[in-house]
């Protein structure tokens, strides 16, 4: 829900109950001060009543108007006890019932008791009270329509700003050069949401530099000694006096320096990958990349004795190449590192995405833990890291990489999702 | 054959000069900027092994001096910057080739072997050890004359021990240079060995004599 919305429902809320209260108490102090005048009104016809028995010994002529009636009524030695009353009064001219007050009084003369009962029409008070629930409603409607103006013209300009500081945070990247610049406005309060903004956009950005640099300088420092080693051990098998064990002991450092090696290589490409820093899309003929792989892995699927099934329709992708060769490469690899001797490697590309199929170990692998960091088997001479590696390139690529175990196939997935 | 070595570990610089120093190649070292853009002022080597990141300068200023100045040193950049704007960059640039730290130095000899063969083309493009010739442009090989069939890895594996003569290749650098390091689940480099057996075979069927020698089980030699 908008902003505006939302405000503009709580305040018209606000205002609707307001006005009806308002009314409703608009419409009882009228009716209480009309009620009031009324009886002064008939207070007054009685003391007219009175002052004329008082003068005359004898009752007055009564007459009847279209909003007032007296009715005298002789009730011997009955007693009257005086009051006001809310009585019905029959209009003779329109023929029908409007709500009117009575008083009931009494007077003595000439020995006998009569009953005054003094009616007066309350037909304008109705009038007043029908008048009022015009207004009510009137001014609700005066209201809803002047906030969807507000609204309409003077928020959407009032909020301007802010949307256009929006439009510019979607647009950040951190790989532009672009940086969120401040819109002049008025308002304080977007002000400072521009000046946050973008002082947190040169942060980040700065953030993003150093983790560059942080990432350059430590494949340097890292690859540097490595490299020492590798050297030297070329150097070192140069000799002619190395004995049969202390070649088996040099080509186990070799080895281990090898694991290292792509050790670090792997840990720098998933900072690489995380990071967004790859950025060569082209077009990339999946079909030719994955047949050109499965070559290069003759000598390794021969060398496990693996049966092979490899089918590939024809299909082009617009994304990273050199992303795309490490997430297939990291496929195979794993599909031949686990698999038995004498297994199973199903391959089968089609338009909406990649499939790898091994056999292997007769367990489900656990999908939730295969794709962490450092998460391998015991007997693995891998990085741990080339699931990971490979999730986070299929992120990247807007791709989805899933796992399942069809017995005894272990499957992984690579749906392209494409539009 | 002349060779200048740009690097500024001091173990690296002295591994790689002794790899490459025998007979008929005289290695020069640089260990840092000034030194080295001093020497490619003075002096004209067949092959420039240079290091991108050094003390006092970078050295892809060192390349842009040298194709400024229009001399034909071959120039083979390593770096531990394995970004491919850098490699991008240094190749467009004018550098021959680009070798990512670390490596193992027979894929640095292989590599500048081929960069200096490219620099002294001289109209036939064939590649001989003693019986052997390979035709580097038909990418065919004969011995005596008489043509071998090989099939690409095993072409690149007799090149790379053709590059390494004398030199004692580990399994390692072998299957690197074959497979990439895309390799790496490999823990018994058996199948290596089928390739050795492969391209031995065909060789000395040939009439060739068996040049390639098991080294302590961890390597192999290519000598007389």
């Amino acid at each position: 829900m908008k902003l505006t919305s939302k405000y503009n429902r709580t305040t018209l809320l606000i205002a609707v109950i307001v006005i009806i209260t308002a009314g409703i108490a608009y419409y009882l102090s009228i009716s209480y001060i009309l009620t009031d005048q009324v009886s002064h009104l008939l207070t007054g016809e009685e003391k007219e009543i009175f002052e004329y028995v008082q003068a005359n010994q004898e009752l007055p002529e009564v007459y009847d108007s279209d909003v007032q009636r007296i009715v005298l009524t002789p009730v011997g030695e009955h007693h009257i006890t005086r009051r006001y009353t809310d009585t019905p009064f029959f209009n003779k001219k329109e023929n029908s019932y409007e709500s009117g007050r009575a008083l009931i009084s009494s007077i003595r003369v000439k020995g006998q008791n009569y009953k005054i009962q003094i009616l007066e029409s309350r037909v304008e008070t109705d009038d007043l009270i029908e008048a009022i629930f015009s207004i009510t409603i009137g001014m609700i409607l005066a209201l809803i329509f002047v906030l969807y103006v507000t609204n309409r013209v003077v928020l959407r300009r009032l909020w301007r700003p802010f949307y256009n500081i929006l439009a510019k945070i979607h647009l950040f990247n951190l790989r532009d050069a672009l940086e969120i610049e401040i819109v002049p406005t008025e308002i304080d309060e977007f002000r400072q949401l521009n000046e946050a903004v973008s002082a947190m956009s040169l942060k980040v950005k700065n953030d993003y530099e150093n983790l560059k640099a942080f990432t350059d300088n430590a494949a340097h420092e890292l690859f540097t000694p490595i490299a020492i080693i590798n050297s030297k051990l070329d150097t070192l098998i140069q000799q002619t006096e190395l004995s049969e064990k202390q070649g088996k002991l040099v080509s186990d450092i070799y080895h281990t320096c090898g694991r290292l090696t792509r050790l670090n290589k792997s840990l720098l490409l998933l900072v690489k990958v995380e990071n967004k820093l790859v950025k060569d899309e082209q077009q990339i003929n999946m079909k030719e990349m994955i047949t050109g792989m499965v070559d290069q892995f003759d000598e390794l699927f021969r060398d496990k004795n693996l049966r092979v099934n490899c089918q590939a329709e024809d299909l082009t992708l617009f994304t990273s190449f050199y992303l795309m060769e490490i997430l297939v490469n990291n496929l195979l690899t794993n599909a031949i590192r686990h698999n038995r001797v004498g297994g199973l490697i199903n391959i089968r590309l089609t338009r909406n995405g990649l499939m790898v199929q091994n056999t292997g170990g007769g367990q489900a692998l656990d999908s939730e833990h295969i794709f962490k960091r450092f998460n391998k088997s015991a007997e693995s001479e891998g990085s741990g890291l080339g699931l990971t590696i490979s999730q986070q390139i299929c992120q990247n690529m807007g791709f989805n990489l899933t796992y399942k175990f069809i017995p005894p196939l272990h499957s992984f997935n690579v749906a392209f999702n494409r539009a | 054959m002349k060779l200048l070595i740009i690097e500024d570990e001091e173990g690296l610089r002295e591994s790689i000069e002794d790899y490459f120093s025998e007979a008929g190649v005289i290695c020069e070292t640089a260990k840092d900027f000034p030194t080295a853009l001093s020497k490619v002022s003075l002096y004209r080597y067949d092959c420039i092994v240079l290091d991108i990141t050094l003390p006092g300068g970078n050295g892809l200023h060192i390349l842009r001096e040298i194709k400024e100045k229009n001399h034909s040193d071959g120039i083979l950049i390593i770096s531990a910057r394995n970004s491919l704007d850098d490699r991008l960059k240094g190749l467009d640039m004018g550098a021959d080739d680009y070798l990512v730290k670390p490596f193992h130095l027979s894929e640095l000899r292989a590599r500048v072997t081929a960069i200096i063969r490219r620099k002294t083309y001289n109209g036939s493009n064939v590649l001989k050890f003693n019986e052997i010739a390979v035709d580097l442009l038909a990418k065919e090989v004969s011995v005596k004359d008489q043509k071998v069939k090989l099939t690409p890895k095993e072409y690149a594996l007799l090149l790379y021990f053709i590059s390494n003569k004398g030199k004692v290749i580990s399994k390692n650098a072998i299957a690197e240079h074959l497979w990439g390091d895309g390799i790496d689940m490999a823990n018994n480099f058996d199948f290596i060995y089928s390739h050795i057996k492969n391209v031995r075979k065909k060789l000395t069927e040939a009439g060739c004599k068996d040049y390639i020698h098991a080294a302590y089980g961890m390597g192999y030699r290519f000598s007389d």
